[in-house]
């Protein structure tokens, strides 16, 4: 049984006891019990169909739990309404390894989409895509399409995409996963930034140079379950050395 | 004003979808619109049937009873007034010999007829104009009994006509009903596939949208109103295409059968314009609605 680590901001994530079973009768994920405070920086590793992207799909209620109880800004998700779903979406910043682009949409659209979806005021789209590109470092680039941008450009855009709504919780599935190491380390100085701003961010990554370098928080999922949660972790256990282990 | 936007965002992203996925666009329309030159033939040619039936109907739902000669006026007017007072009538009219001899005269066919014949041999006639078309055989019955009625013509009723007449409208009434249902059915499933591909071809736009914190109506709204667009241009061409073929086809059959009463109703055309637009974006819409359903919902 793992504790989840002492942190005094109130949490913006709770899974307790949560198990998945898919219909085929394959448990997905197994017991998990973790708490992400407000302001945290977790990496999610392990093996590929480990459990990190159903944890995902879970958080940000694609899927529900088969038992226990998930709470995310204070809200149990399986109990969620349907129609309750967009709000609680619009509360979260999601981040997918394949950039998830409109290619017939320019920079700028593909970001203000997000905005136009809450029926906000042009105004307010052109002032908040506009912060949102030039945090990630694309200002002047807005009427260009995905296909004449590099694959860090496009990831780019959809961290601005995700941003432009101002989430509390940031969610990113492998996002470095088809960059090259430079341009890796480029966004993770992005995310790095958000989470200055005071911004969850959990992010499942395969990326052991990253996770090693940036000594934050770790979970790491094997079959399903949690095997290891460190405060300032690394990628594999056999590297502890500066390692804060919890349990 | 939140829901003003909106809108807004419905019709502007309809609009520009509809241009951004032209080669959908354009099979959603053909489709649609082939499906409605289809619902609009059968409509006009019902409306043509309807002209001619009801023009045969006018004709026979009216019942000529002659009148023997020496009746006298008081018993012809109290049959009137028992005619009259009976439900399935609608009204009676009596025309005198001089009446009736005027009028045969005034027919330029008759015109030798009338030089070679000697006093007056017509009949006086009760002319009665039931409501029903089956009400005529009842009150045809009625004038073969009466005493006054000219034993060897009493009345000029045509049983076999009408009953082929009414037997001709209940199949056509049937067969319409039962191609209407066929059409609707197959142009909803039509539409509704039609539609799915060019939701399929957006599923990742759909997708997104739903994650970024869309409402369901705000993923649906611009398909429906794309929808509704392509159900309005693909009526719009359906019914030029209507339109053009009308008159010419209605001259041509003239022409052809020149004794069925079909002529050119410029009346219905308006009604053919309404329906078929009408129809056109209930069409679209419900092919839309049901059509991104799976993809829409959270």
């Amino acid at each position: 049984m793992l504790i989840a680590p002492e942190f005094n901001s109130r949490p913006v994530i709770s899974f307790q006891h949560v198990w998945k079973t898919y219909p085929n009768g394959t448990d997905a994920l197994r017991d998990i019990c973790l708490t992400v405070p407000e302001g945290d920086f977790l990496f999610l590793v392990g093996a590929s169909g480990a459990g990190k992207s159903s944890l995902v799909r879970l958080l940000i209620r694609e899927e529900k739990p088969t038992r226990g109880r998930l709470f995310v800004h204070g809200q149990e998700l399986r109990s969620l309404r349907r129609r309750r779903l967009p709000q609680f979406r619009r509360q979260i910043g999601l981040v997918f390894q394949d950039f998830k682009l409109l290619p017939r949409m320019t920079v700028h659209e593909n970001v203000a989409f997000a905005l136009q979806a809450l029926g906000e005021s042009r105004r307010v789209i052109a002032h908040q895509a506009g912060a949102a590109l030039e945090t990630v470092g694309l200002a002047g680039m807005e009427r260009s399409y995905p296909n004449e941008l590099s694959g860090g450009e496009q990831q780019r855009v959809a961290i601005a995409r995700a941003l432009v709504h101002r989430p509390r919780l940031f969610i990113a599935d492998e996002p470095t996963g088809n960059l090259d190491p430079a341009t890796a380390w480029e966004i993770m100085q992005i995310f790095l930034r958000i989470n200055a701003a005071g911004v969850t961010v959990v992010m499942a990554t395969h990326n052991r140079e990253i996770v090693d370098v940036m000594r934050r928080r770790v979970v790491a999922i094997e079959r399903g379950q949690i095997i290891r949660d460190d405060r300032y972790g690394t990628y594999h256990e056999a590297l502890p050395a500066a390692a804060v282990r919890i349990r | 004003m939140k829901l003003f936007r909106q809108l807004l965002f419905a019709f502007g992203s309809a609009w520009q979808n509809f241009w951004r996925n032209l080669a959908v666009s354009v099979a959603a329309v053909v489709s649609i619109a082939l499906i409605l030159i289809l619902a609009g033939t059968s409509l006009l040619l019902g409306h043509a049937l309807g002209q001619v039936l009801d023009s045969y109907r006018h004709r026979v739902s009216v019942l000529t009873i002659s009148v023997a000669d020496k009746t006298p006026l008081a018993s012809v007017y109290d049959f009137e007034g028992q005619l009259q007072a009976r439900p399935e009538v609608v009204s009676v009219h009596f025309v005198t010999k001089d009446e009736e001899l005027k009028s045969f005269a005034s027919d330029p066919r008759n015109q030798q007829l009338i030089e070679q014949i000697e006093g007056n041999p017509l009949p006086a006639k009760i002319e009665v104009k039931v409501a029903r078309l089956d009400d005529v055989k009842r009150i045809d019955a009625l004038a073969r009994q009466w005493r006054g009625v000219d034993r060897t013509d009493p009345t000029d009723y045509k049983g076999d006509f009408i009953t082929n007449m009414l037997r001709l409208s209940t199949w056509l009434t049937i067969a319409g009903l039962g191609m209407l249902a066929v059409l609707t059915v197959a142009s909803v499933v039509i539409v509704m596939n039609t539609i799915r591909t060019a939701v399929y071809h957006r599923r990742q736009e759909i997708e997104l949208m739903k994650l970024v914190g869309a409402t369901e109506w705000f993923v649906r709204g611009p398909f429906v109103v794309e929808g509704v667009m392509t159900g309005v241009i693909a009526a719009s061409l359906a019914l030029g295409l209507l339109l053009a073929a009308y008159r010419p086809f209605v001259e041509r059959f003239r022409a052809e059968l020149f004794f069925l009463p079909l002529y050119y109703d410029p009346r219905f055309v308006h009604v053919l314009a309404q329906d078929l637009l009408v129809a056109g974006a209930a069409l679209g819409a419900l092919g839309s609605y049901v059509g991104v359903r799976r993809f829409v919902r959270l």
